[in-house]
């Protein structure tokens, strides 16, 4: 397989550094399945609590490789009409109608039913056919030339019957519609497909089988810098220490959600705002809902607060 | 090498991390990619091909650790004991030499042998050395040569010979220390062992033979404790976990009432695991609904035989079916613990059964639905034995608590639960209010701990419950609640 770029990951720490290059920090485990992820051609499922970066992967990915990111987003309901294919029924019953008019002329000269049903199949089935085929982000995926991305995000949100109409696609590459036949990747230009999953259910082992599977954790507090950093350049780095103490800190704690990356940058944007120099207990407080999310926990939060700045600005 | 993954994939089995086939040729692949020169490397890639979830990473990276640790093994002589006291009595280990005691030459006379260069330097001897005898037996060679990666591959290779990743329980660990060293060439080394010292004993042979027998006598016990526990760790990677499944397999049959409480752990564990499994298999269930959403495609095609006329409409949106469980245990003292293990199940299925409602009684019926919601099933468990436990049990006085306040909340997709021994203290049975809960539930399902022999006998009132009931069932192990919470999943529309 040799999709464009694909020099880009030629090594675990070549890929590591492109994607600092392009504001991802990863760690080794990523960056390895990455890695094998091209060079074994198997799709990556990728697991984790939310906001340390899942989607954000294969975004980075598709930026580093120039190549476009097909993306599905997974739902309750979703199924094959709204991820692979439709057809078109409005344009099927139209030209029906249209070509109502046209039978005679087709028909003409032929005598007898069984010379006009002759007649009739030579034109093959018109209205099954590529012409009528509403592609869906897989097929597309399938189609793209270049080859691409394809992110299939959320998984877990999909029903169970979904999942088994991704292991065709997941193993082969390929998607079977049964008006038309078998529909196949460019052997040389397979896409390269994450699946993305909050783990809100237990996927299917066939579905893990077919993946390599990625567990993304928080990440350690130099790695964290690191990420803030990239993301938020224009913080100074001092309160770029605190603000991670802080967080890490507050990860320990018994909360119903706790922070992830995405709120640590989101945090740092807003000290940024109103213009921070360094923490401080009132400060935290008043934008404390910046990074959790759920009431209950910033009540159980606040009253730590002081404590957890202290520690912060002694450590930082 | 492949041999090698096979085996490492084994020891991942028994490790309790699932790998298929198809996932092994995976990891073959990997590795024809990847290449050992790597240790990290490798470990991260197979991690990705072969663990699936964070536990089994977490599993498979201790596992990896243990798999292809052969650092552990001590270079020979390097290690304290040794050097010091070579007069010690590990010379009479064994039996067959054990009278090569009787001249002892001492270290000290002993002319220091400058054999391998490793082990000179630890050798006691600071004495030049004028002769220096070889041995002669491969694994004396191989012995004294000092070579570790060599001695480790010799032995692995032994390992593999004898099959002791086939080892099962720990009393077979002499047994394949044994098997190893003889597959390593002991035999050899005793001979040559025994012919130096029956040479020593006659008095005929020259120091550097005396020492040299001394030198592989210590050399071999050294490698029997290094098998030993080469041997060791291949048990804690082949069959420790075996032995956790064999009991585990013995708590499930064992009737709850005689569990003790250091089991208590184990049988939540397996609670949990039966529980995964009957989620993973019921959570498919749905119908589809009768209205939102109209599924163009299917009706186009279903319709197709009555001439396009679209007349038989498919909907695209479908529902879970999930069943409503109400369900009362009592918690006196006899029956305490099948509750206890019952509820577990129960809230253990909280992605199948959502919908769970929970009452315990030993007099007074009280609904814990909310406590087991929110608390741990241990706490959730001892706050309820504390509030209801105690009294003795009327059923008469539950049914007409539940009466009172839950019957209006029963509809026919409500499936009633009942635990309990049905032990009355001969008061009012009021089975008619059973009668009244079968009519207008689903389902009412009766699991009694006791054999069925006793179900008449005394101030049991099964006789008068049971035909009130769906099903009565007797219900005392863990099978039997796996069973009854299955039948529960599969029977609910």
């Amino acid at each position: 397989m040799a999709l464009k770029n694909a020099d880009r990951l030629s090594s675990v720490e070549a890929i590591k550094e492109n994607f600092e290059s392009h504001n991802y920090i990863c760690n080794t485990q990523i960056a390895t399945a990455v890695f094998l992820a091209y060079h074994l051609e198997k799709p990556i499922l990728i697991e984790g609590p939310p906001g340390v970066g899942k989607t954000e992967l294969a975004k980075t990915c598709a930026e580093l490789l120039d190549l476009e990111c097909v993306r599905l987003q997974c739902y309750e309901g979703l199924d094959e009409s709204k991820a692979i294919y439709e057809w078109k029924y409005g344009k099927q019953l139209l030209y029906t109608q249209v070509l109502k008019e046209t039978l005679g002329e087709i028909l003409e000269g032929a005598t007898g039913l069984h010379e006009s049903v002759v007649k009739l199949h030579e034109f093959g089935d018109v209205f099954f056919s590529e012409d009528f085929l509403e592609p869906r982000p897989l097929l597309k995926a399938l189609h793209h030339d270049e080859g691409c991305i394809l992110l299939i995000d959320e998984v877990d949100k999909s029903d169970h019957e979904f999942e088994s109409l991704l292991l065709e696609m997941l193993s082969d590459f390929q998607l079977s519609i049964p008006e038309i036949g078998t529909v196949k990747a460019n052997p040389n230009k397979k896409p390269l497909v994450f699946l993305t999953s909050n783990n809100t259910r237990e996927i299917s082992d066939a579905l893990k089988r077919r993946c390599l599977h990625l567990y993304i954790p928080f990440p350690d507090a130099a790695l964290e810098r690191q990420i803030v950093q990239a993301r938020v350049p224009e913080i100074a780095e001092h309160l770029r220490n605190q603000l991670v103490t802080f967080i890490q800190e507050l990860r320990t704690m018994d909360l119903k959600k706790v922070p992830a990356i995405s709120e640590t940058i989101d945090w740092a944007r807003t000290l940024i705002l109103l213009h921070t120099e360094s923490l401080d207990a009132e400060l935290v407080k008043q934008t404390l809902n910046v990074i959790l999310k759920f009431q209950e926990d910033i009540e159980t939060a606040e009253a730590d607060v002081q404590n957890l700045t202290n520690k912060a600005l002694k450590q930082a | 090498m492949d041999s090698t993954l096979v085996d490492f994939v084994k020891a991942l089995r028994t490790a309790e991390i699932k790998v298929s086939p198809a996932e092994t040729l995976d990891a073959m692949e990997c590795l024809d990619l990847v290449g050992f020169t790597d240790r990290e490397f490798l470990k991260n890639s197979l991690a990705l091909v072969l663990s699936k979830t964070p536990e089994e990473k977490e599993a498979f990276h201790s596992c990896f650790d243990r798999f292809f640790s052969f650092e552990s093994f001590k270079q020979i002589g390097q290690d304290g004991e040794y050097t010091h006291d070579p007069e010690g009595g590990e010379f009479e280990s064994d039996g067959d030499q054990a009278d090569g005691e009787g001249s002892q030459p001492g270290a000290g006379n002993g002319q220091g042998s400058g054999g391998g260069a490793e082990s000179s330097g630890e050798e006691d001897s600071n004495e030049p050395l004028d002769t220096t005898l070889d041995p002669e037996s491969p694994l004396g060679k191989l012995l004294l040569s000092g070579s570790r990666t060599e001695l480790v591959v010799s032995m692995a290779e032994a390992g593999r010979a004898v099959e002791v990743n086939q080892i099962v329980v720990f009393t077979q660990k002499g047994l394949y220390t044994r098997k190893i060293m003889d597959a390593m060439g002991l035999k050899g080394l005793q001979d040559e062992i025994g012919t130096l010292q029956a040479n020593e004993r006659d008095g005929e042979s020259p120091m550097p033979q005396n020492h040299l027998a001394r030198r592989l006598t210590k050399a071999r016990d050294h490698l029997r404790e290094q098998v030993r526990d080469y041997v060791e760790k291949q048990f804690f990677l082949h069959a420790d976990e075996s032995g956790k499944q064999l009991r585990e397999e013995l708590l499930k049959k064992v009737k709850l009432s005689n569990l003790e409480k250091r089991n208590f752990k184990d049988v939540q564990e397996i609670v949990f695991k039966m529980a995964k499994k009957l989620v993973a298999i019921h959570s498919k269930r749905r119908k589809t609904y009768k209205r939102g959403q109209l599924d163009v495609r299917k009706t186009l095609r279903h319709n197709m035989q009555y001439d396009g006329m679209l007349f038989d409409l498919h909907w695209k949106a479908s529902k879970v079916d999930r069943p409503k469980v109400m369900c009362i245990c009592d918690v006196s003292g006899s029956v305490s613990n099948y509750s206890r293990f019952l509820l577990m199940f129960l809230y253990s299925l909280a992605d199948v059964i959502p919908k769970v409602r929970s009452f315990a009684f030993s007099s007074d019926l009280g609904e814990v639905t909310a406590l087991f919601q929110n608390s741990k099933v241990e706490e959730a468990m001892s706050r309820t034995m504390r509030d209801y436990g105690n009294g003795s049990t009327d059923y008469g006085r539950m049914f007409m608590d539940f009466k009172n306040h839950c019957m209006d909340d029963v509809d026919n997709k409500t499936t009633i639960i009942i635990l309990g021994d049905a032990r009355n203290n001969f008061g009012d049975a009021k089975a008619e209010i059973l009668r009244e809960m079968y009519e207008k539930s689903k389902r009412v399902i009766w699991l009694n701990p006791e054999p069925k022999t006793s179900w008449t006998v005394g101030d049991a009132e099964m006789g008068k419950y049971a035909p009130a009931c769906h099903q009565a069932e007797v219900c005392n192990s863990l099978t039997h609640l796996e069973r009854v919470v299955s039948n529960l999943l599969k029977t609910a529309t």
